[in-house]
C-alpha cells in the first residue's frame, strides 16, 4: 500500500475521495480533511473529518480525539470519538475511549471499554408541557414494583 | 426506531441458551421507570445485544469487562508473600473507565463477585458504590452452594427483563459461596433485595 495516497472512486451515487495513511506511516499532530480517511498506520493527535468517514484499518493504531460523520474501527483506537451518524466497531476492532454518536454497531468479538452516549435531538419542551413529576428524580423506594413471589428480601 | 444495528455471530451449530426471566430486572426497571436517560455501568463483556437494548432504553453506557479480568486471574492483580496471597484491588479497579461520582443509576455486575476472592470485594464494592447516585441500583448474581456448573462469565440481556448466558463460558468456582449474611456486611447500608430462582443462583439488587 502506498504510504499516503489520495484516491477517488466512482460509486453509482457519485464520486468519493479517500485518503489512505498506509501501514508504514507514523503521524502525530492535527489532521483535518474534506474527504474520507483510511488509517492503516499509526496516528496520534486530533482528527477532524466533520462530513466524512474515518476508517481505522485492521493494522491501524490511532490515539486521538476524533470528529467525523461516521467511524469504522477494524484496528486499535484509543481516545474520544464524536461521530454524528454512526460508529461501527468490527470484530477485529479494539476501542478504548468515549463514544458520542447517533448510532452504534458493535460486532460480536470486538473489544470495547469506555462509554457510549447516543446523541439525540431532544424535542424542546414547552414550559407548560414540562411535568414536574417526570423531572423529579425517582424515589429509591419502589412502589408497586415490589417483588411478588420474590422470595427473600433483606435490608 | 432507534438507529442501532448489531452484527450477530451466525454459528449455526451452536444452540441458543434458554432465556431466563428475571424478577430482579423487572423490579429494577420498574424502579427506574421515571429515569429517561439512566447512566449504566456494565461490568461484563460488551455483548452487542445488551448494548443495543440499553441504548434503546435511553441509557448512557459505561463498559468495562471486569469479569474477563477476574476469570483470567492475571498475576498482576495478585501479590504472593510466602503462603499469603493478596489480591491487589486497586490495580484491578484501574480498569474501570472514568465515571463521575454519584452519577450512575445502575451497575450490572453479573457473576463478578463469585469470581473474586472475598477480600477483594469490600474495596470493589466501595468504589462501585461511589459511582451510584442516591437510589442507584447494583445488580449482581450470586451462586447457590449447590450450583456445580460454575459461574457464567458471559451474560447478556435478551430483553430488559430477561437474560441469557453461554454455558460454554462457565468456570469452576475458586472461592466459597457469598451468603446473604456476607452481603449484609458488604453492601454499604445493608439495603438489598434477594430474588431466589430455580437455576441455582440468587439475583441481588442493592440500593444506595
Amino acid at each position: 500500500m502506498n504510504e499516503m495516497t489520495s484516491r477517488s472512486s466512482s460509486p453509482a451515487s457519485g464520486t468519493t475521495r479517500q485518503t489512505v495513511l498506509g501501514q508504514t506511516v507514523v503521524l502525530k499532530g492535527e489532521l483535518s480533511a474534506d474527504e474520507d480517511l483510511l488509517i492503516e498506520g499509526q496516528f496520534e493527535g486530533t482528527l477532524s473529518l466533520e462530513q466524512h468517514c474515518l476508517t481505522v484499518g485492521a493494522t491501524g493504531q490511532v490515539k486521538a480525539e476524533i470528529k467525523a460523520r461516521q467511524a469504522v474501527i477494524l484496528g486499535t483506537l484509543t481516545g474520544k470519538v464524536a461521530a454524528k451518524e454512526k460508529v461501527e466497531i468490527r470484530r477485529s476492532g479494539h476501542l478504548v475511549g468515549d463514544l458520542a454518536t447517533g448510532a452504534v454497531a458493535i460486532e460480536e468479538g470486538a473489544y470495547f471499554k469506555g462509554s457510549i452516549e447516543i446523541l439525540r435531538d431532544e424535542p424542546k419542551e414547552s414550559p407548560r408541557g414540562a411535568s414536574p413529576r417526570s423531572a423529579a428524580p425517582p424515589s429509591a423506594a419502589p412502589s408497586s414494583a415490589a417483588p411478588r413471589s420474590a422470595s427473600g428480601t433483606s435490608g | 426506531m432507534f438507529p442501532t444495528k448489531t452484527f450477530f455471530d451466525s454459528q449455526g451449530s451452536r444452540t441458543t441458551p434458554p432465556t431466563a426471566p428475571s424478577r430482579a430486572l423487572e423490579w429494577l426497571w420498574q424502579n427506574l421507570r421515571d429515569v429517561k436517560h439512566p447512566h449504566i455501568l456494565d461490568c461484563g463483556p460488551a455483548h452487542p445485544a445488551t448494548i443495543n437494548l440499553l441504548l434503546k432504553r435511553g441509557a448512557k453506557l459505561y463498559i468495562s469487562d471486569l469479569i474477563a479480568l477476574a476469570q483470567e486471574f492475571d498475576p498482576k492483580f495478585v501479590r504472593r508473600l510466602g503462603k499469603t496471597t493478596t489480591f491487589l484491588t486497586d490495580a484491578f479497579l484501574e480498569n474501570i473507565p472514568p465515571i463521575p461520582p454519584d452519577s450512575l443509576s445502575v451497575i450490572a455486575c453479573w457473576h463478578l463477585f463469585d469470581l473474586l476472592p472475598h477480600e477483594a470485594i469490600p474495596g470493589l464494592l466501595t468504589r462501585l458504590w461511589s459511582y451510584l447516585r442516591t437510589g442507584g441500583l447494583l445488580f449482581c448474581l450470586l451462586r447457590e452452594p449447590n450450583l456445580a456448573s460454575g459461574a457464567g462469565t458471559r451474560w447478556w440481556l435478551d430483553s430488559l427483563m430477561t437474560f441469557r448466558s453461554d454455558p460454554e463460558t462457565n468456570l469452576p468456582f475458586r472461592y466459597p459461596v457469598l451468603t446473604n449474611r456476607d452481603m449484609e456486611r458488604l453492601v454499604p447500608g445493608g439495603n438489598f433485595k434477594t430474588f431466589l430462582t430455580r437455576s441455582g443462583r440468587r439475583e441481588i439488587v442493592a440500593i444506595k
